[in-house]
Order: C-alpha cells, then sequence, then structure tokens
C-alpha cells in the first residue's frame, strides 16, 4: 500500500486495492436507496434490458471501490490521501452481474503542489477487473494529501 | 406522465427538479458501509477535521443525485443508462439538514452512429442546496431511445 503523505507518492507507483464479489442482495440494496432502475432490481425486468440480466448500479460499483481505498488507509485518519475534489473520465465499460468478483487497483498518475501550505494533489486512475480479466469500471480521482511535516 | 425520448432533450433545454432533505443517520449509514473517513462518521470526530463537522461522502453526494434523477427524470425517460461520466467536481460538502435539488442542462444531443434506435445526450448535472449553491457539478452522456418513428426519418 502506498504511504501516507503526499511525499510517499510517486507518478507511476500502483497498488492492488483488493476485491469485492457482488451479492444479489446487496446489489439491490443498492439500487433501492440510490438506482431504482429496473435492471438493478428485478431479474425479471433485468432480463428485457439492454443488460439481458441483474446488473449491480454503477454507482455501486465506484462506491466499493472508495471502501477497498479507505480500508488501505484506515489508519491514516485524517492525512489520509483521499479527500476528494474530483474525478475525471468515469467509464462503466462492462456490466458488473451477480456473484461477479471486482479486484481494484490503483496507479498515481499525477501530483502537483498546491498554493494552500501543507497539502498536494493526487490525481491516480481506479481500475475494476473482474473475474474473467475484464475491465467494468475506471475512472481518476483527484485527492488532496497533507505534506509530510517539517 | 408522458414519456420523454432522445428528441425531448434538445442543446440549451434546462430542467429543474428534486427536493430531499439528507440526514446525519443516512450520511454515517453510506460512510460505514463505503467511505469510513471520520469526517464522514460522527460529528464529533468531523468536528477535529478540516471538514469542521459531518460532511457526506463526495460518492454518497453522488448517490442522492441519482436517486433524484431517477425519481424525477429517468424513470419517466427512456433511458439506456450511461456508458461514463466525463467529469465529477464536489465544490462544496453536503451537510445534515440541507435540502437538495438538481437541475440538468442538455449541452449537446446527437443520434448513435451504431444504433439508429439510440441517442446520446451530453448534460451538466448541479447538485444544489436550498440556498442554491452548487455543492457538485456533473458532465455526463446518457443513452436514450429515439421517439418511436423518429429513427428512420
Amino acid at each position: 500500500m502506498i504511504g501516507l503523505w503526499y511525499e510517499d507518492h510517486e507518478i507511476g507507483q500502483s497498488a492492488a486495492l483488493g476485491a469485492h464479489t457482488f451479492a444479489r442482495d446487496e446489489i439491490v440494496a443498492f439500487a433501492r436507496k440510490f438506482d431504482p432502475q429496473p435492471f438493478h432490481l428485478d431479474e425479471a425486468a433485468a432480463a428485457e434490458s439492454i443488460f439481458g440480466g441483474l446488473v449491480a448500479s454503477g454507482w455501486h460499483t465506484v462506491s466499493v471501490s472508495m471502501r477497498l481505498l479507505v480500508d488501505g488507509r484506515r489508519e491514516q485518519r485524517e492525512a489520509v490521501a483521499a479527500k476528494g475534489r474530483g474525478v475525471r473520465d468515469l467509464r462503466w465499460t462492462a456490466p458488473v452481474r451477480v456473484g461477479d468478483t471486482i479486484a481494484f487497483s490503483l496507479r498515481v498518475e499525477s501530483m502537483r503542489e498546491l498554493q494552500r501550505p501543507g497539502w498536494g494533489l493526487i490525481g491516480m486512475r481506479v481500475v475494476g477487473v473482474n473475474q474473467d480479466g475484464r475491465e467494468v469500471c475506471a475512472y481518476t480521482l483527484f485527492a488532496l494529501a497533507a505534506r509530510r511535516p517539517g | 406522465m408522458e414519456r420523454l425520448y432522445f428528441e425531448d432533450f434538445p442543446p440549451g433545454k434546462a430542467f429543474a427538479y428534486g427536493d430531499r432533505e439528507v440526514t446525519a443517520e443516512e450520511i454515517v449509514a453510506f460512510a460505514r458501509e463505503f467511505d469510513p473517513q471520520p469526517f464522514h462518521l460522527s460529528e464529533d470526530q468531523a468536528r477535529e477535521t478540516m471538514a469542521g463537522g459531518l460532511i457526506a461522502s463526495g460518492w454518497h453526494s453522488a448517490a442522492i443525485m441519482m436517486r433524484i434523477n431517477c425519481d424525477e427524470l429517468f424513470l419517466r425517460s427512456a433511458s439506456q443508462g450511461s456508458p461514463g461520466i466525463e467529469s465529477i467536481d464536489w465544490l462544496k460538502p453536503v451537510r445534515p439538514g440541507d435540502r437538495l435539488s438538481v437541475r440538468f442542462t442538455v449541452i449537446g444531443a446527437r443520434p448513435s452512429r451504431s444504433r439508429p434506435d439510440l441517442g446520446v445526450v451530453e448534460g451538466r448535472f448541479e447538485l444544489l442546496n436550498q440556498a442554491g449553491e452548487a455543492l457538485m457539478r456533473q458532465q455526463a452522456s446518457l443513452f436514450l431511445s429515439r421517439r418511436p418513428g423518429e429513427a428512420a426519418r
């Protein structure tokens, strides 16, 4: 796992974030709360959609990636490099279906010191790949990281 | 209510909708599941952070906007999903008690080259608080079915 401070990052550095298996019940529970489109809620309706079966909300997939990213940095508290400013180029390239296991990774793409003292901005590409090696989602997260004191 | 198709989203058209109050409980519940950082987990922990108080995960803000979009627009339109989001900007945090609405402005619209029954709408979605301040901005493309009979013309 990549270290705590802005200075612990370097462009090109990469890390595995771990994997998550998407169970039917959690796919439907997320969709009921946030994305109640038929292809996320109900097998019969999903079978007639362009997906041909029940699929996870894309927002569910990226929320799970955030959990894995935070878990890897849990003890870092305030200095966590996940205080998000924004996202660029978020792609959902293949559906996540019931029982799929998605492995996430990140790669540091850009680093920039900020005018605001004590902080730097890190751009990292987060990618999710299913059990068949197929990419299902990718995005570039821009997050603040604290500069190492002193 | 009339169903909305690709043809109902010409460039320049704007929609404003939604009124949803956010509670501390749902902010914490989302954070426990997906984004367990101190400034999303409890008022006490959050007060000591840069956020100065409990704030929603940016992904929670995005999920709430999706729900408002579904309830007010997508579920009554011929929406066929999204290939992705060009950008998300978290401008200001969502805080407990905020009443959120959405402003959606169509930037571009073109028929799909590969799928004559579909069109691609490019739009800007803004999540607004009760004071009309934009808290999050997204630029996204949507697939929409063309109105039956329009594609052949």
